[in-house]
């Protein structure tokens, strides 16, 4: 299976727009969002958990479930989320990409059809990331796009860690790849 | 004030969705390509993002029309980190774009959307015990004050360690290679 990159835009498009909106977003954030931080996604997910946690009343000191609860960027970000959903939609719609799949075809190609034992991976493979992101106060976007542009300590330990865990984990899934199916 | 709020974060997230999108950071075999270290075109993207951005906010923090907040370092950093890093080879891709996915109609995404979010309330379940744990000591990640040095020190030679690492996977890995 070769990757399609025919109807993607180039890299260097992709990153140098990615650089203008975490600094235009910077401004704006930090004066409504009281957060001198660009934007991350993390506390999006934080502030649906902070639902979850409602739910509980006894929870409701809890400091995580409070600080996701009432503060701004967390219900900014939840919004966020929401806008890279239907951002996704619609680039992938305009570009021809948009496709319905249950799991990836390449997870199909090497570990089987079985939905249950993919849906098994995503849910604990998720909730690894929620939790990870949680306790390294950031995820992709807030401890490597801006982390690292900000060349803060912290970002560059934890996003080293992301990449060092996530190739182990790579290879103890995908031992041998190389696909014989065609002469490519 | 809340109007604002959310249509910054639609919009926002809208134009971060597109642009992950459109460029194909989103792709499953995109994300474990790079970690099994054989399509290096998201890694291209991110240190582009990131050359771009560290140059524009440090010049223009120079001016004094921004003020960077480093993020602290501490043992939830390297712990927290290598969990992430785990649950991504696991999973095939990151938070934002897997939001982003869902858009695009990879039905497993809204699963892994719910599973994050149950990550981070398992968080909020121990995180007395990890404060004792893991955060307890705390770096300042100012690397600049750390290191005593002008920042520029650091910037340009950052900045030309991560365009020499483009350079370097550019030549030699191609972006549409058969790895799977």
């Amino acid at each position: 299976m070769n990757i399609d990159n025919s109807k993607e835009w180039h890299w260097f498009k992709g990153g140098i727009l990615v650089s203008l909106l975490s600094v235009a977003t910077y401004f704006i954030f930090s004066a409504i969002a009281d957060r001198n931080y660009p934007f991350g996604i993390t506390a999006g997910f934080g502030y649906i958990a902070a639902q979850f946690g409602r739910l509980f009343g006894d929870l409701s000191e809890n400091p995580v479930i409070k600080r996701f609860s009432e503060k701004p960027d967390a219900f900014i970000e939840f919004f966020l989320l929401i806008g890279l959903i239907i951002g996704g939609y619609t680039a992938s719609k305009l570009s021809g990409t948009f496709l319905s799949e249950n799991i990836p075809a390449v997870w199909e190609k090497y570990h089987g059809k079985s939905l249950i034992k993919r849906y098994l991976f995503v849910l604990v493979g998720s909730i690894f990331l929620g939790y990870g992101a949680a306790l390294a106060s950031g995820c992709t976007t807030g401890n490597i796009l801006q982390g690292w542009a900000h060349l803060s300590l912290g970002s560059i330990v934890a996003g080293a860690s992301f990449f060092a865990a996530g190739i182990i984990t790579a290879k103890i899934l995908y031992p041998k790849t190389g696909g014989n199916d065609d002469n490519n | 004030m809340i109007i604002i709020n959310i249509l910054f974060g639609l919009v926002v997230g809208f134009l971060f969705g597109y642009i992950l999108t459109r460029t194909g950071i989103t792709k499953y075999p995109r994300v474990m390509g790079m970690l099994l270290l054989k399509d290096f075109k998201i890694l291209k993207f991110m240190l582009t993002a990131v050359t771009s951005s560290m140059i524009l906010f440090y010049l223009l923090g120079d001016f004094g029309l921004l003020k960077t907040v480093p993020k602290n370092l501490d043992w939830g950093k390297l712990v927290g980190g290598l969990i992430f890093g785990t649950g991504m080879g696991i999973l095939g891709y990151c938070p934002g774009t897997m939001a982003a996915r869902i858009g695009e109609g990879k039905k497993e995404a809204i699963l892994s959307l719910f599973g994050m979010a149950i990550g981070i309330f398992i968080y909020a379940l121990t995180i007395k015990n990890v404060k004792e744990t893991f955060l307890s000591s705390e770096m300042n990640g100012d690397i600049f004050t750390q290191l005593g040095v002008n920042k520029w020190i650091v910037i340009i030679p950052a900045a030309i360690i991560f365009s020499a690492i483009i350079y370097f996977v550019n030549k030699n890995f191609s972006d549409n290679k058969k790895i799977f």
